[in-house]
Formats: structure tokens, C-alpha cells, sequence
């Protein structure tokens, strides 16, 4: 080899190692990028596909009434998860879950094919399914703890409790509302996989502990809950109303005892029922008041001093405002009369007149302080907040409907609020639902007390309509939610329903507002019958339900009788009505004279089809129980008229209204005698039966006017 | 029995670095395969790596008492065998991982185109080295490209083109510093790349992906692009200290596939971090560094040739490896020189450095 050519070999062995170095130099750039600037991110991902994470769902609290029965529990539950990278042969397992779990078999092998870590496969099963998937042990296949909820009472207090989704999150209801403290907090068990999807068994597995969510204590009692949905049942069916609602409230505290609509909805399994069942019309529902709205008008007229309970007004039987005639509900008017004959008569001439005396901006003023046009605040999901024509906006006419519960829409739940806050001396109260909140340790960890909003009357003012109200009960409108030996304030509603064109022909909300014992109230109550088929006054319908829910809760609130009038039935005992339904007619008729009652045969047969009134219900000793052979009776169309000879008014009045008949009566408090239709005729839902009442006996001190015509 | 002059030329260095790079791959091997073998054989690719490094460093000890000269006289005879090796995989060769490499005998699978690749810098050391002073014209690089031409074909037809690009960079190195033009290398570059469309055209479809991907892996990042992603995710995980020993997620969860072999370096990155791949690519360049001094310092242009042709190998083989462990290069299959598991890699580089010791041992001429 020559010199110059070692030369070129050195030359070039350099330029090769120098080539070999500089890539070198490269690759270790490479390596900072990666393991410095790059490596936080690429470290995250390296955990990423190795750890997974399967849920441990937190128990729910629980929801109880206010001594602690429990209206809403979790029960443990399995649910089946799977870990698609673990498993072997996805058709086969696809194909034993399938089997178990009643599951599409090709939907599921495609979902076990996907690339995910982890899926369902299937939520919340039963213990049975649960202890044969374990039993399998199949790979890639397992079970975690869940909770499933229950609502051990069914559909009481649907509307209350509202219900849970799939991952146990409140949709509805309290458990929509609290649903921040129901919740707990879910945990997790960490668990390391390697790249084939195989557990680690070595490998550190950290249990995330969930936190468990708190108890609710609820405002509601049970027992009230049960008589108010007992009596919404007992009227939806007997009035074929479209929606009836009720709500109870304690004044004193602006605690919600009892809330409920019908229809309702079984919480258990509310998928299975029309999403419009879960609408809680209590204070959901805008409707026009009608007359229950005029206690707001008196109170106000009252707080303004714009009138005394002395002052005098005159109906002649209409009004003309604007224009426009007022027509009061009795043909041909009152007459004369004091404001508290007015408000006991429920007149529209002298509530028009008032309410113009008022004028807009006090009218205004006190509408705003009794909580309408805005929601009441209550813990409960959906709250209208009602309607009102612009103060702004306002002209007379508007005023003079107003004052008569017309062109305003008010939630039921904002009216019971007002409603209370008279009882309440004045002092309105934010209306709750919730008591108190509880840890697991039993820890109280937010406790509701009275939360007033407004002073809306002065004491004395509020006493002053209180006093009117139990005249509206004693003696006037209202004398169908009288209770013996109480004193009861209330105020009958009777508003056509606004269709499309006006006012609706033939669709009414019948209502009655009020609260007992009138003197220290401890219940407000608000009924009402959405669209009833047949008689459709407030005093006449909504007010027997009234007295009928009112008696049974101040006899299990232990509320002696005192004070109150007379009784006008005195001495009466009252038994529950047996089922006699699909008996023979003999047998049903001896049935019934064993139990003290007496039998009418409405209809020839063999068999008793129907009965009036309904099994359970309360009746005097000795009243008719009214038997049918044919069904259905209201799918007749055509009703027979019973035979009321010897029937007391009252019980002539529930029996006619138990059959969807309006009664006229006439003549004295006595047994009754003559009547028109004769029994037997078959008359439309509805229809007026003149009824004549032998001259009352003696100790029914004020009974002539017990049966009126009803107020609207 | 060598002479006190020869044992005295000893390279001491690049001993020094092979035996501690044999060490650092056994433990590293150790670590990537213990947990996947169950019970008695956890070490046993351990084991095996270490027996075969222990019997070639006593096929070094014995090879470096023959004049590395001599291995001219056998260079047209063994590139004989090596076209019959290659045709014996191609007709009996078991196949894995998609491509026919393997021949099996005995115990031992052996993978021809490892050893092709010494037997052929030996015999185009040869030829080099008789055609000297004809390297001026194209007509010179013929025969050349020829030669090399014929195994490149056989081993690209396994299919195995990490081999047979490493067979390219054989040539060139030692063209390159056998004195071939640089006009004519680089026309011979430029007409490479010119051609490379077509070239492609000849790429199987998982080499054409394995291209993709290495521009992107997320196009498919459960096939072709999972190497990549993985062994990134493994090296950027190990920060700068790495996750220690036996502690590489990646590694031990299987998420790192070929751990022991071609990305035998994902898992040093990822458990022994930034410094320990530091550690691992100096010694390296240590080693290629003493290749081309060796190449320098070397007797005779055959010896010259020799250690051009082993230090390319190995750069080629490491750099590539690296790169495509950082994912900077295209994934190739080819292992890291003495780092991978692999007996016939093992082998074959050992017996390569072997023989750059013997050149250098024998570097100084007999000046009587």
C-alpha cells in the first residue's frame, strides 16, 4: 500500500467514526426528549394501561319521614362488569352470560369484542343471576357491589320522593333536590393489569373506601300522607277527575306534612309509567284559583283597611267594570250585605267592588307579599311560578277579576303557602320538605328551621280573617268541610277551566282552602279537583274531602275537639262500609244489615256489581248502602236515582255525590221525603235532584241553611 | 501459546467494554424475561446467554492464536457456505414472527443471515483486497455489487430486510475507506434513493406498514404502530433515573413486546432511565470508536478492510436499533450488538470483535 493512500484511510476512517458520532450525539437528543421534556405525558400512559379503576358505588342515603320510617332505601345489588382484554373467547362467554342475564347473545359478543378497558354488561341484577356468574368465574368477567333503590311504601309520596337513575343520581323529587347529600361519594378498587389483560397478583391493589351518602329526614308523616292519598283515590274515582291534589302544611312551621297528586306513579318501577304521572301538578300546576283566591283579597282589603267586616255592600246581581258585566254566582245577588257576609257567600259583586277599592298597587303589593308570581322556594323540583297581567299593565277589569280569582294562574303549592301564613298570625313561611340531614353516625348535619319571608298581615288583621273564614265553614259556602266539635276556617273554590277559545264549557277546578283548628291552627289544607265529571263546585266536592282528610288528621294528631259550634250530628256514630261487591244480592244485603246498615237493590240480578258508597268508607249507623247488579255504572252514561226517603241531608247530599248527582234541596234539616226524579229514573251524570227535607229537629240549632246550593 | 508482544497488543478497552456490555445484557435479559418464564427456567434465557457468551469468548481465545491473515485463504470457501446456509433457510428454515430464518440443529435454532453478515465482510474483505488499486471506473464496482448482490437477494427474500440493509452499510463502509470515489458513491446514493419508489414496490405489505407507522404510529396503534408507541411510552417513562430494576412496567406487564430481543433497549430506558441509556450508548461509541482505530492501525489493507467491514456492522446494528427503539427510525428487526437475546447475534458479534482484536494484536510489523 502506498503512503498517500494510508493517508486517504485515515482521512476517511475518521470522517466514518465522526458520521458513526454525530448520529450517537442524535439519538441521545432522542433520550432527553423522551425521558425529559416527553416523559411526564408517556409515564401518565404508562400507568394508564396498566391500572384500571372499577367503580364502588356509594350507598344512598335514606329517606325517611319525620319519625323516621323509611320511605326510600338502597339494597345491595351485583352489577356485571367486564375487562374486554381479559377475556378468552368472547362468544362463549357472550354466549353464558346471554343465558343468564336474558341478553341479546350477538350484542353482547360485540360489545365483549371491543377495545375498551372496561363496560357494563349488565346494572344492578338480581342476587340469584349474581351468585351464577361468580359461580362460572369466567375471565374478564366479574361483579361489584351496587345499590339499587327501593321505595318500600310503593306509590305513597311518589310525587315527594321523586325516583334514581341507573348509576343511582335523583332525577326526580327529593331525591333530585338533595340529591348532593344522598349521593355519597363513589370509590374504586385499583386494580394492575398487564398488557394481556391478566390481573396482577402481586401487585399492590388499593381500595378507594366510598363515602356514603347522608340520611334525609322529611317534613312528611307517613300517616297523613296515607289518609290524604287514601281520600285523593276515594275522589278521583268518584268525581272521574282528570288530576286531584292535595297538600298539607303546618303553619307554624311551614313544614309540608303531606303532598300528593292523582295519578300517581309507582317509584319501584316509574319507567313503566307515562313521564306526565311523574309531573307534581302540586307545584308544577299554574291554575286559576277562582274563589279560594278571594281570602288573599279579604286579607289584603283587610291590611289596607279599605274595608271593615261591618261595611255594607249591595248586590244587585251584577257588576259592569269597563264595560264588562260581573255576574255574581246566585242569580239575581245578594243584596245587601256585610263585607263578612260577602266573603261568607263568597259574592263576586262584593269581591269586585272590594278589590276595586283596593285599587292596583296595594293589590299588587300584597299579592307580591303572599309569595305569588314567584316561585315559594320549596326543595322540590319544577316549581312554576304561575302567571299575572303586568303591574304595569294593569287595568281595572283586571283588578276586578283578579280580585275573584280570575286572570291569575297560582301554583297549589303557593296557595297553601298564603293560605298559611294568615293561620300563621300573618308570618309567611317558606314551605319545606325537609327536616333535617343526617351522617351515618346519625350526626345531624343540616337542620331546617322556620324560614320566614314576609310578614304579610299584622296579627290582629290576620286574626280578623280568620274569624271570616270559620263563618265561611260554619255558616256560609263551606259548611261541607264542617267537623263536629272543631273549628274550621276555609274558603270553597269554583274556577272554569281557559281553554282555547275562553273559558272551557263544562271543565272546572273545584278546590277548598283552609286550616284547623281555626283559633291555633296546626293543619292548612288545600284540595284540589282537577276537571271533575259531574257536580264540579268547590263546596260541594272538594269541601266533603276537606273534612273528610281534616277529621282524620286532627283525631291522629290527638287534637281534641273544642270550641267549635255544636255538632250537628251529635251522638251519631260512624262505621266502615264491608265489600260487598261479587256477592249474591241476599247474601250482600244480610251482609250489610249485620254490619248496621241498610241495603237498597238499585237493579235487578244476581250478583252486586257496584256498591255506593264504596267498601271502607264512613258512614252513619244505619245509612243505605246503594247496591248495583250492572257494570259498569259511570261507563252507563245514565245514572238510577236512589232512594233518599228518611236520609238526613248530609247523608243524602254524600250519597247523591257519590253518584255523581247534584242535589236542590228544599224544606227544613229532617229526614227526607219527596223527591224529584222519583227512585228509579235514569238521569245524565250530573243532573239536580230536588230533594224535600221534613222540618229539622230540634237540637240542630243551625241547620236550615245546611244544604244550600253550592257557591262557584 | 501467544506471544508475551501479542498479549502485550491486546485491546484492552475494547475488552474491557464488551465484557461489561455481555454483563449489563444478561441482567437486563434477566429482567425482561423472569417474569413471563415460569418456575425453575425463570433465568434460562440468562442462562443460555451467558453459556454461549462464555464458549465464544473461549472461541476468541482460541481464534486469536491464528493469524487473522489466514482467514483470507478460507474467504471464497465460507462465502460458499454462506449461499448454501442462506438457500438451506430458504428451502428447511423454520419460520417465525412471518419470515423463514431459522434452522434448527439440535438444541440449537440457528439464524444464518447473524452469520452471513461476519462471513461476508470477511469474504468482500477479500476481494477487496485482491482487486486493490481497481476501484476508479463503475465497470471496477460491478463484480463487487455482484457479489454482495447474491446473499443481499437471498436474505431479503426470508424476508428479512433489517439484515440486508445492514449488508448495504457493510459495503459501503468499506468502500468508502477501501478509497472508492466519492463521485461515484454518492451517484451510487443518489441512484439508490432515485430508485427508492420502485424499491417499494418490492416491500411486503407489513414492511410497507412498518414504514407507515414509523411516520406516524398512531395510524394504527394496535398493529403495526404498538411496537413504537410501547417502547416510546417505555423509555419516556423511565425519566432520568429510570424505574429500577426488575420495577419497568412496560417491561414486566408485557406491554413492551420483543423485550428481550429488538427492543431490548426500551427496557434499559425504562428501568435504569436517561443515565443508564447514557451509560449504555457511550460504551458503544467506546467500542466503535477502537473499531475504526483498529481499522486505521491495522497492518494490511485485508485486516484494514476487516475491521471496517465489523465496525459498520455494529454501528449500522446500534444506531438503527437505538433509533428505532426512541422511535426515530423505521422498525426493522434488527437486535442491538451483545445487548439483545439471541445466540447466533451473540455469536456472531463476539467472534466479530474477536477478530478486531486479533487485528489490532497484530497490528505492529515484523520489522526483520
Amino acid at each position: 500500500m502506498v503512503s498517500a493512500s494510508h493517508v486517504t484511510i485515515r482521512k476517511r476512517a475518521a470522517v466514518l467514526f465522526l458520521f458513526v458520532a454525530l448520529v450517537m450525539v442524535g439519538l441521545v437528543g432522542r433520550l432527553v426528549y423522551l425521558q425529559s421534556y416527553r416523559s411526564p405525558w408517556l409515564a401518565e400512559s404508562a400507568t394508564d394501561q396498566r391500572v384500571r379503576e372499577i367503580p364502588v358505588e356509594a350507598r344512598r342515603g335514606v329517606i325517611y319521614d319525620r319519625h323516621g320510617r323509611e320511605l326510600a332505601v338502597s339494597v345491595s345489588s351485583e352489577s356485571v362488569y367486564a375487562i374486554p382484554a381479559e377475556i378468552r373467547n368472547p362468544e362463549e362467554t357472550a354466549a353464558r352470560l346471554a343465558a343468564i342475564l336474558t341478553l341479546d347473545r350477538e350484542k353482547l359478543a360485540a360489545k365483549l369484542k371491543q377495545r375498551q378497558s372496561f363496560l357494563w354488561i349488565k346494572r344492578k341484577i338480581d342476587p340469584a343471576a349474581a351468585l351464577e356468574i361468580r359461580k362460572l368465574g369466567l375471565p374478564g368477567v366479574g361483579l361489584t357491589q351496587e345499590n339499587r333503590r327501593q321505595y318500600p311504601q310503593g306509590r305513597l309520596a311518589s310525587h315527594i320522593l321523586g325516583f334514581t337513575g341507573i348509576d343511582s343520581q335523583g332525577l326526580d323529587g327529593v331525591e333530585l333536590t338533595f340529591d348532593s347529600y344522598l349521593r355519597g361519594r363513589s370509590g374504586a378498587v385499583v386494580v394492575e393489569y398487564d398488557a394481556r389483560g391478566r390481573e396482577i397478583p402481586q401487585a399492590t391493589h388499593r381500595f378507594v373506601p366510598p363515602v356514603s351518602g347522608q340520611d334525609i329526614y322529611l317534613t312528611i308523616d307517613t300517616v297523613i300522607q296515607q289518609i290524604v292519598e287514601r281520600e285523593l283515590e276515594k275522589v278521583l274515582r268518584d268525581t272521574q277527575a282528570q288530576r286531584v291534589s292535595i297538600i298539607a302544611i303546618a303553619p307554624a312551621s311551614g313544614e309540608i306534612l303531606a303532598l300528593a297528586n292523582k295519578p300517581d306513579y309507582d317509584p319501584n318501577d316509574f319507567a313503566a309509567f307515562s313521564p306526565k304521572l311523574w309531573r307534581n301538578n302540586a307545584v308544577s300546576n299554574a291554575y286559576e284559583p277562582g274563589s279560594t283566591f278571594k281570602i288573599i283579597t279579604t286579607a289584603a282589603a283587610l291590611g289596607e283597611k279599605v274595608v271593615r267586616p261591618e261595611d255594607r255592600f249591595f248586590d244587585p246581581g251584577a257588576v259592569e267594570v269597563q264595560g264588562r258585566h260581573i255576574h255574581c254566582w246566585r242569580h239575581g245577588g245578594h243584596g245587601s250585605q256585610s263585607f263578612v257576609e260577602v266573603v261568607k257567600n263568597s259574592c263576586n259583586v262584593g269581591f269586585v267592588n272590594v278589590g276595586l277599592r283596593l285599587g292596583a298597587d296595594a293589590f299588587y303589593r300584597h299579592i307580591a307579599a303572599f309569595g305569588f308570581n314567584k316561585p315559594t322556594g320549596v326543595d322540590l323540583p319544577g316549581e312554576a311560578r304561575g302567571l299575572m297581567v303586568d303591574h304595569a299593565k294593569v287595568k281595572p277589569i283586571n283588578i276586578a277579576t283578579m280580585a275573584i280569582g280570575q286572570s291569575i294562574a297560582v301554583t297549589p303549592i303557593q296557595l297553601i303557602t298564603a293560605a298559611a301564613a294568615i293561620a300563621n298570625d300573618g308570618q309567611l313561611l317558606r314551605p319545606q320538605i325537609v327536616r333535617e340531614v343526617r351522617d351515618k353516625s346519625g350526626r345531624v348535619t343540616r337542620a331546617f328551621a322556620p324560614d320566614p319571608v314576609a310578614r304579610v298581615l299584622e296579627a290582629q288583621t290576620a286574626q280578623t280573617v280568620k274569624g271570616i273564614l270559620e263563618k265561611v265553614v260554619e255558616e256560609g259556602t263551606g259548611r261541607n268541610a264542617f267537623i263536629e266539635g272543631f273549628r274550621i276556617a276555609g274558603k270553597t273554590g269554583t274556577a272554569q277551566k281557559v281553554g282555547e277559545r275562553g273559558y272551557a264549557q263544562g271543565r272546572y277546578v273545584a278546590s277548598f282552602v283552609g286550616f284547623a283548628p281555626a283559633d291555633s291552627p296546626r293543619i292548612a289544607l288545600l284540595v284540589i279537583i282537577d276537571e271533575p265529571v259531574g257536580p264540579y263546585y268547590g263546596g260541594l266536592i272538594a269541601a266533603p274531602v276537606f273534612g273528610a282528610v281534616m277529621r282524620d288528621i286532627l283525631q291522629y294528631l290527638q287534637i281534641a275537639p273544642h270550641g267549635g259550634p255544636a255538632g250537628k250530628h251529635d251522638q251519631e256514630t260512624h262505621l266502615s262500609v264491608p265489600a260487598v261487591i261479587n256477592l249474591p244480592v241476599a247474601d250482600a244485603v244480610r251482609e250489610l244489615k249485620a254490619a248496621g246498615l241498610a241495603a237498597r237493590v238499585e237493579e235487578e240480578g244476581e250478583r252486586v256489581a257496584d256498591q255506593v258508597p264504596k267498601p271502607s268508607s264512613r258512614v252513619p249507623t244505619g245509612a243505605s248502602v246503594l247496591l248495583y247488579t250492572q257494570t259498569p255504572r259511570y261507563a252507563a252514561g245514565e245514572i238510577t236515582i236512589p232512594d233518599l226517603t228518611g236520609l238526613a241531608p248530609r247523608e243524602a247530599t254524600a250519597l247523591l255525590a257519590e253518584l255523581g248527582l247534584l242535589i236542590q234541596p228544599e224544606g227544613g234539616g229532617g229526614p227526607a221525603g219527596r223527591q224529584d226524579p222519583p227512585p228509579g229514573d235514569k238521569v245524565p251524570a250530573g243532573s239536580k235532584v230536588t230533594v224535600h227535607f221534613q222540618d229539622q229537629p230540634a237540637n240542630f240549632g243551625n241547620s236550615g241553611n245546611n244544604i244550600t246550593s253550592p257557591n262557584p | 501459546m501467544l506471544s508475551r508482544r501479542l498479549l502485550k497488543n491486546l485491546d484492552f478497552t475494547v475488552i474491557t467494554v464488551t465484557v461489561l456490555l455481555v454483563l449489563i445484557s444478561l441482567v437486563v435479559i434477566g429482567s425482561a424475561t423472569h417474569i413471563n418464564t415460569p418456575g425453575e427456567d425463570r433465568y434460562w434465557y440468562v442462562q443460555r446467554q451467558g453459556l454461549f457468551a462464555l464458549a465464544n469468548l473461549a472461541v476468541i481465545f482460541v481464534l486469536l492464536h491464528f493469524d487473522y491473515k489466514s482467514l483470507g485463504k478460507y474467504a471464497n470457501i465460507l462465502y460458499a457456505v454462506n449461499l448454501v446456509m442462506l438457500l438451506a433457510v430458504m428451502f428447511l428454515g423454520q419460520s417465525a414472527l412471518g419470515a423463514q430464518r431459522w434452522i434448527q440443529i439440535g438444541p440449537i435454532s440457528l439464524q444464518p443471515s447473524e452469520f452471513a453478515k461476519l462471513i461476508m465482510i470477511i469474504s468482500l474483505a477479500h476481494l477487496l483486497e485482491k482487486r486493490q488499486g481497481r476501484l476508479n471506473t463503475y465497470k471496477d464496482l460491478v463484480p463487487i455489487f455482484a457479489f454482495v448482490g447474491v446473499p443481499f437477494l437471498l436474505v431479503l427474500k426470508q424476508p428479512d430486510l433489517g439484515t440486508s440493509l445492514v449488508f448495504i452499510a457493510i459495503l459501503f463502509g468499506m468502500l468508502f475507506i477501501a478509497g472508492i470515489r466519492m463521485k461515484h458513491l454518492l451517484t451510487i446514493i443518489g441512484a439508490g434513493i432515485a430508485f427508492m419508489p420502485i424499491f417499494w414496490h418490492f416491500l411486503k405489505d407489513y414492511q410497507k406498514m412498518r414504514l407507515t407507522v414509523f411516520l406516524d404510529p398512531n395510524v394504527d396503534p394496535l398493529g403495526s404502530g404498538y411496537h413504537i408507541i410501547q417502547s416510546k411510552i417505555a423509555i419516556g417513562s423511565g425519566m432520568l433515573f429510570g424505574k429500577g430494576l426488575f420495577a419497568g412496567t412496560q417491561s414486566q406487564l408485557n406491554f413492551l413486546p420483543e423485550n428481550h430481543t429488538d427492543f431490548i433497549f426500551a427496557v434499559i430506558g425504562e428501568e435504569f432511565g436517561f443515565l443508564g441509556s447514557f451509560v449504555v450508548l457511550t460504551l458503544y461509541l467506546i467500542l466503535l470508536y477502537r473499531g475504526v482505530k483498529v481499522a486505521g492501525e491495522a497492518r494490511d489493507n485485508f485486516g484494514m478492510l476487516l475491521a471496517t467491514g465489523i465496525t459498520s456492522m455494529l454501528a449500522f446494528h446500534i444506531l438503527v436499533n437505538v433509533g428505532m427503539t426512541a422511535g426515530i427510525m423505521p422498525v426493522t428487526g434488527i437486535p442491538l450488538p451483545l445487548m439483545s437475546y439471541g445466540v447466533s447475534s451473540l455469536s456472531t458479534n463476539l467472534v466479530s470483535i474477536g477478530i478486531l482484536i486479533n487485528i489490532y494484536m497484530r497490528r505492529q510489523k515484523i520489522l526483520f
